[in-house]
């Protein structure tokens, strides 16, 4: 059982480390040695593509662009989702039901069909071109998903807490902050890591309401890579690992939270 | 009575609402109204035709069909085996060792890249000539396993299956991590008191316990499976000979490609009934599995 | 719960910031669309980034009062947000269009303003620029010339003293003693572009008219008639000798190019748009174009295939109509021409124009043989072009010529009106 574990995620590990040696070793690549072997060892490990990725446009914008639109979206999408998913779950009969089922039904409708009628109503409201246009349709996109996830957990919180909370007289708000919200911290902390990868790298809608490169985010100005017959793949990946860095700091941070998690868990046990 | 006491929770409710009734929900609603439409999706103008595209869907469209049936192959594909992987990883990492806080972190990875690079590293991987995955299963001499693994139009969707599972294994990952960590440490000192060999230990405590995790998993797993347009879009764009088409991927050029968004629309409002259906199946078949011990 | 405080307090204060953030945002805008002059410029041209920043930092110099945004989108999202940016005129005052189903949509929504009787069209090929014309009217310019047929690589053909054959059994000739030498006789991009590509050079010849696809789509012709199960099933006879890379439908464009450059095979099955690629790869190749002629040397019609495209215009629903047409004039000239031609490594469609490298020079006789508009772009539903496209595949992956066909008319049947 124990070699079974080891071999089982060793594989794993190596599926995924292979390719990502390979995005990794092509920025250091000209597109020439990027086709001749794909998993070679670059010829000399220079930064090139680093430095020009910088100087050749405004990475620093579309970097704080991003940031912006990513952060204001994740904080609302959960402060919102997290009340919705509370009450949802403190709600009796098919009323709660009823609200769950319309929220979900967000996640199904695929983002192709809505996106012209959106786009006609965000231009309507004159919020093209403006990140706060942006950061208002990505909470509303992608609330379904938080709330689907949060409520799946808030459901596994003990009814009775939230009834003894209530014969001490404490109030809906009150037992939202005391209870629901320090309880479900792990899910939280799980939810923000989706939305932060989903609001990071969403391409449909930057795509639709940007066109002014001052309020371009970066996956919109990765796409200048991509060519109609060549794609500028060392290029490309220096982007997308430029990219990524900020991720991975963010799956770091939230990770403790898990762990954090785990120890409430025992204590209370 | 019942209305009393939700009174102050709809208050909860309000800011959420508001911003997805502007922004989802009235598009939304517009998107269906035009599926009862020929319009293109451009001009001004444009005639009302009633059921005329719903008709045809089901009539006399039979790349929707292959398309459906492409999707439920890839979804059983990507159901099963993302969810059988996760859980499996999510209870070998359980514990916050050195050694698995870091292969967590790698797991997740590929999440953080975009489709368009996963796409492309994995068109890479399937190349015929130089692809990374032709060329490792010769140098360990299992040459004969070697495919067409994008050419050929019974394995493709499979394929592409596998780059999905790749991409959101990880993912998933997470949320079993945070429903395995809610389980109480006591349950399982008193199973093993009473004697519970491993299998009785998962199957009475920790499957039980897992289930919402698994529910919104599954859920989640099958609606990501249905949406998967820009890896598949990336990789194949639906092709060879529509093996890889699924229903995104085909709404998508209806819309923009051929022009028919008043069509396109009508197969999205089916193509979420189908995936309502299927979720809503997937909720009863979880909470049945729960409340059978 | 100190904490809890903190975190809601510092919620509220994003919030607050967001909308001050946002509403700044706002303001911005509108300064920046108003302002005189701005006009946005979008394309699909990701290649062509670098020229088109040196040419509009020329033009900016020559137009002080104008000053020129681009945006680039990969083709793919162009087709899908370019059309509904362009409706309120706020984007794309100069836009670019794909000829074929594309222009005819933007046509039908009336976005394309009426460029006829602009001097500048008489720096440009009167032939050439014929597609840009719906109902006699300039409605759009094509600057870029493609001719879409294979590219080959010349020193190869010139060491095993081979020529581009002038027929059917001449060209299968070719490529078994390609093969017999040891090459890949055609990388075929099967998975993406190829077979949308590569159809052209094989159906030219067997359905000379070129109305053919017109009468396809008002049901007066079929792809189960002779014209298309003869071109299938000269795609199955070289996919069934072996003239084909091994699984070429799973071969995209960036891998048969390798395959090309690399000198492992002798032909590559798309355009020539790809020499630029394959140069880049491998500089010292040599290469020219030929298509191959799928019927006897004295039926055959047609020499080859040219595309024009990239066909720049003007939005009609644009508020800024003269800054716009001030910049298609600019690129309209024969000297920035030039610059964008030989910069990018294509052919463009204004005269005279002085081409610089080897390949553009070698292949610009093209542009005096009789070659054919692309006849793919003619297939204005987009529905019957994906059929049309899937029965190459599916006759490549083994399936009859026959069967193959009958299965796309069906989908072309579900498509008539």
């Amino acid at each position: 059982m124990k070699a079974f574990k080891i071999i089982l995620l060793s594989l794993f590990a190596l599926v995924i480390i292979i390719p990502l040696i390979a995005v990794i070793f092509t920025t250091f690549k000209s597109t020439t040695e990027v086709f001749a072997n794909i998993l070679g060892v670059p010829e000399s490990f220079r930064f090139d593509n680093y430095v020009s990725i910088f100087v050749d446009q405004p990475m620093a914008r579309y970097f704080m662009n991003s940031v912006i639109v990513t952060l204001f979206s994740v904080t609302f999408t959960i402060f919102f989702a997290s009340l919705i998913a509370y009450a949802i779950t403190r709600m009796f009969g098919w009323i709660g039901v009823v609200f769950f089922s319309l929220f979900t039904l967000g996640m199904m409708v695929p983002a192709q069909v809505n996106m012209i009628p959106l786009y006609q109503l965000v231009f309507d409201l004159g919020l093209t071109n403006s990140l706060l246009g942006l950061i208002l349709v990505n909470i509303s996109v992608t609330m379904p998903v938080a709330i689907f996830i949060m409520s799946g957990f808030m459901k596994s919180i003990p009814k009775t807490l939230f009834e003894a909370a209530r014969i001490d007289g404490a109030s809906e708000w009150k037992m939202y902050r005391k209870i629901a919200i320090p309880l479900s911290i792990p899910s939280i902390a799980a939810t923000s890591i989706f939305l932060f990868v989903m609001h990071w790298n969403d391409l449909l809608y930057p795509l639709l309401f940007i066109t002014k490169n001052e309020y371009k985010t970066l996956p919109l100005a990765l796409l200048e890579f991509q060519g109609e017959y060549a794609t500028n793949y060392p290029m490309l990946f220096t982007g997308v690992l430029i990219a990524s860095a900020p991720m991975v700091l963010a799956y770091l941070f939230l990770q403790r939270y898990f762990i954090e998690g785990v120890t409430a868990g025992a204590v209370k046990g | 009575m019942n209305f009393r006491k939700n009174k102050s929770l709809f208050l909860f409710l309000l800011p959420g609402l508001i911003l997805y009734s502007i922004f989802f929900i009235v598009p939304t609603i517009n998107a269906v109204i035009y599926s009862f439409t020929d319009w293109d999706g451009l001009s001004p103008d444009f005639n009302v035709v009633g059921f005329d595209n719903y008709i045809n869907i089901v009539t006399n469209d039979s790349i929707f069909l292959k398309a459906f049936v492409n999707n439920i192959k890839f979804m059983l594909f990507v159901l099963i085996f993302q969810t059988v992987f996760s859980l499996i990883f999510a209870m070998f990492l359980i514990k916050n060792t050195k050694t698995n806080i870091f292969l967590r972190a790698l797991y997740f990875f590929p999440t953080i890249l975009s489709s368009v690079s996963v796409a492309f590293i994995w068109t890479f991987i399937y190349d015929p000539s130089i692809g990374v995955l032709n060329t490792v299963l010769d140098s360990i001499n299992l040459g004969f396993l070697k495919q067409s693994w994008l050419g050929n139009q019974d394995l493709a969707i499979f394929s592409v299956a596998v780059t999905q599972v790749w991409f959101h294994t990880g993912q998933m990952l997470i949320i079993f991590v945070a429903g395995l960590q809610a389980i109480p440490k006591d349950l399982y000192e008193v199973a093993d008191m009473e004697g519970a060999r491993k299998w009785d230990r998962f199957r009475f405590v920790t499957w039980p316990m897992i289930a919402p995790s698994a529910t919104i998993v599954m859920a989640y797993t099958t609606i990501q499976s249905f949406k998967a347009f820009d890896l598949i879009f990336a990789m194949t764009r639906g092709g060879p000979n529509y093996s890889t088409e699924i229903l995104a991927t085909l709404i998508y050029s209806t819309a923009f490609r051929s022009f028919e968004f008043g069509y396109a629309s009508a197969q999205s409002v089916i193509f979420m009934i189908v995936i309502a259906l299927i979720t809503v199946a997937q909720f009863r078949l979880l909470r049945a599995s729960r409340v059978q011990e | 719960m100190k904490k809890w405080v903190c975190i809601s307090t510092m919620a509220l204060g994003t919030m607050l910031a967001g909308c001050v953030g946002g509403s700044g945002g706002g303001n911005e805008s509108e300064e920046g669309g108003g302002g005189e002059g701005t006009i946005s410029f979008i394309h699909w041209r990701g290649e062509d980034k670098a020229v088109f920043d040196e040419l509009i930092a020329k033009f900016e110099e020559e137009n002080p009062n104008i000053q020129v945004d681009m945006t680039i989108y990969p083709s793919e999202q162009y087709q899908s947000t370019a059309q509904t940016l362009l409706r309120d005129g706020s984007t794309g005052d100069v836009f670019t269009s794909f000829p074929g189903s594309q222009m005819e949509i933007i046509n039908q929504a009336g976005l394309f303003e009426d460029l006829s009787g602009e001097e500048f069209l008489e720096n440009y090929n009167d032939e050439l620029i014929t597609a840009g014309q719906i109902d006699d009217k300039q409605m759009a310019v094509p600057l870029q010339l493609v001719f879409n047929q294979p590219v080959y690589n010349a020193g190869l053909f010139e060491e095993l003293g081979l020529e581009p054959a002038d027929d059917w059994e001449g060209f299968l000739a070719l490529c078994q003693e390609l093969k017999d030498a040891g090459y890949t006789p055609i990388a075929f991009p099967g998975s993406d572009i190829g077979p949308g590509q590569f159809m052209n050079s094989m159906m030219m010849n067997n359905a000379p008219e070129e109305d053919i696809f017109e009468r396809l789509m008002a049901g007066e012709a079929k792809l189960t008639d002779e014209w298309w199960v003869q071109t299938l099933s000269q795609f199955q006879e070289l996919e069934e000798r072996g003239f084909l890379n091994a699984d070429s439908l799973g071969t995209n464009h960036t891998s048969a190019i390798a395959q090309l450059a690399n000198e492992e095979a002798a032909m590559l099955a798309s355009g020539s748009y790809a020499m630029a690629g394959v140069k880049e790869i491998n500089p010292d190749i040599e290469l020219g174009l030929l298509a191959p002629i799928t019927t006897e040397a004295a039926e055959a019609e047609w020499e080859g295939i040219n595309t024009t495209t990239f066909m720049l215009a003007v939005n009609a629903n644009s508020e800024k109509k003269e800054a716009a047409k001030t910049f298609v004039e600019f690129l309209s000239d024969v000297d920035n021409a030039s610059t964008y031609a030989n910069e990018t490594g294509q052919h463009v469609t204004v005269e005279d124009v002085e081409y610089e490298s080897e390949e553009l020079k070698s292949t610009s006789e093209w542009m005096d043989r009789n070659t054919r508009f692309q006849p793919r772009f003619l297939i204005t539903n987009a529905d019957i072009e994906r059929a049309v496209i899937a029965s190459i595949q599916s006759v490549v992956g083994g399936e009859t010529p026959e069967a193959a066909a009958e299965e796309a008319q069906q989908i072309v049947d579900e498509n008539l009106d």
